[in-house]
């Protein structure tokens, strides 16, 4: 029995020895603190968030307008287009013309035809198309946005000035676009007015457009007059142009001192307006 | 004799039953203005993927062959062949798939009505044209109506377009003294200055002459063949008082008209 104890004994003194080998030299005093470390570069920025979803557009009707100029010769100027309510009217025929017509009317601007609208409570939305829309031409499209309880009851108004003449605008007045469902499309042939505001005189000193301008007149200067020397004071269908055409033969029907030509003519439909709801 | 009233019964019910399945509508058409005729009428029922004319967009040279000459197939004029609207839809009065068409021939006189029937074989819309002599280049159309399916009659009114192919000289073809600048060609219908259809049969008076151009001008005796397009509403003709100069060989109180220069009638039968 005495091998266990042996064994044992020679297991203490071997980690006896084990134990006696570190902790025999002195631990040195601490060195002096190291120059600072360099800035650190910066961390690149975070990913962007994922989109968030679209929100439910559960109480708009939105609606595109585009205009199609279909004379030969008569750019349009920039148009109104509003959206409203049944029971505003921006003009009537046989009734003297707002200072908004007239302006639009006379110098092709549309912004008091858009203010007037929308002092009325039947004002939805508008767009001022701000360009010139050239004879034969389509224009883009342009969005209006209304509460979708209103699409039961719409009326679309349109005005745009034909610049090579003293006071013609075409467009729609109050058209009824009520009920449409996303996706339908209506489509307008419109007449001309004359607004009524000034005479038609067809001279350079009183037309905005190019034909006027060649003629050396034209410009704004051409345009607003705030007289009002037309025949009657009342917005009715135009006529149409008169023109030089003519004016030498023996019929002598044509205008002498007009700077118009054959030309600058134009007939109804004036132009073509297609509305579209596309949600 | 029993049978017999039994049989002719069961016969009248079928055709009855067949005229029911039938797509034909008739198609009367009233010439509005009061002194420019029709050429013969192109009517043409189609999908969506057939568009006749367009505002704003250029003529086909289909439609310049009809809008400058009067002209539709290869049985009017063989020169058309390859360039006219058979070319454009297929066969006449068969079922081309995209479409079907016919022409209702002969001249539609100022203020007068002719009707016709037409298979429109189950397409969805119907385009018509013709064009209006005397001038360069003006067209009545219809532009892609939708066509009614309930019984009934529906009434259309039709405006005048300029095909925008030919500039609007307002010259007498008739007329020697006058040629095509840089060709010498003498005047007339498609790809030719000129007035094309003065001598109709159903014209209210004759064409001057001496007119000195109106949309294009005479200059030393030759006047140019250009372009005044996309098609566009007419501006309508100007025309003047003196038969033998002025500017125009038409007639200024006799040649003009005013939109709406057509009426179509459209009626869908009972079933």
């Amino acid at each position: 029995m005495k091998n266990p104890i042996v064994k044992l004994s020679t297991l203490l003194i071997l980690s006896a020895l084990v134990s006696a080998c570190g902790d025999d030299g002195d631990t040195g005093p601490q060195g002096p603190a190291g120059p600072q470390g360099e800035t650190g570069v910066d961390g690149t920025d975070g990913q962007d968030g994922a989109d968030g979803q679209d929100g439910v557009n559960g109480n708009s009707a939105v609606y595109t307008v585009q205009i199609t100029n279909l004379t030969y010769a008569q750019p349009f100027a920039p148009a109104a287009i509003v959206l409203h309510e049944s029971g505003y009217h921006a003009f009537a025929e046989g009734e003297a013309a707002s200072m908004g017509i007239e302006v639009m009317a006379e110098g092709g601007n549309p912004a008091m035809v858009i203010e007037e609208a929308m002092d009325s409570t039947d004002f939805l939305d508008a767009q001022n198309s701000g360009g010139i829309l050239g004879p034969k031409t389509s224009s883009d499209m342009f969005t209006l946005v209304v509460p979708e309880l209103d699409a039961d009851d719409l009326r679309l108004t349109v005005t745009t000035m034909l610049v090579n003449t003293n006071d013609a605008f075409t467009g729609l007045n109050a058209a009824d676009v009520s009920n449409m469902s996303v996706g339908d499309s209506k489509t307008f042939m419109t007449v001309t007015w004359d607004a009524g505001t000034e005479a038609n005189t067809e001279t350079a000193a009183t037309m905005p457009g190019p034909a006027a301008g060649a003629a050396g007149g034209g410009g704004e200067a051409a345009g607003y007059d705030p007289v009002r020397d037309d025949l009657a004071d009342v917005v009715r269908l135009h006529t149409g142009v008169t023109t030089n055409a003519n004016a030498t033969d023996p019929s002598r029907e044509g205008l002498t001192t007009s700077v118009l030509t054959e030309g600058h003519r134009f007939d109804f439909p004036t132009s073509r307006v297609v509305i579209t709801r596309t949600r | 004799m029993k049978f017999t009233k039994l049989a002719s019964a069961t016969l009248l019910s079928l055709a009855a039953a067949s005229f029911s399945h039938a797509v034909t509508v008739d198609v009367e058409i009233t010439n509005l203005t009061q002194a420019q005729s029709f050429t013969p009428r192109l009517v043409i029922a189609h999908d969506d993927t057939v568009d006749a004319f367009e505002v704003g967009q250029p003529a086909s040279t289909a439609l310049a062959w009809l809008a400058e000459a009067g002209v539709i197939d290869d049985e009017q004029n063989a020169d058309s062949s390859g360039a006219n609207f058979e070319a454009l839809l297929g066969p006449v009065d068969t079922d081309n798939g995209s479409n079907t068409w016919h022409r209702f021939g002969g001249l539609l006189a100022p203020s007068a009505t002719l009707s016709y029937p037409f298979d429109t074989m189950d397409k969805p819309y119907l385009s018509l044209l013709a064009m209006l002599i005397p001038t360069n280049d003006a067209f009545v159309g219809m532009d892609s109506i939708e066509i009614p399916t309930e019984p009934g009659t529906y009434t259309y009114y039709l405006n005048a377009y300029d095909a925008g192919t030919e500039l609007n000289d307002e010259l007498n073809s008739a007329r020697t003294d006058v040629v095509e600048a840089g060709t010498g060609n003498a005047l007339g219908g498609y790809g030719l200055p000129g007035v094309a259809g003065g001598g109709a049969p159903t014209r209210i008076v004759d064409l001057g002459t001496g007119g000195t151009g109106v949309g294009a001008q005479v200059v030393n005796g030759e006047v140019e063949d250009g372009e005044d397009g996309p098609v566009h509403i007419h501006r309508n003709a100007l025309g003047d008082t003196d038969n033998a100069g002025g500017a125009s060989d038409l007639d200024s109180t006799v040649h003009r008209w005013l939109n709406p220069v057509a009426r179509v009638v459209i009626t869908v039968p009972a079933s």
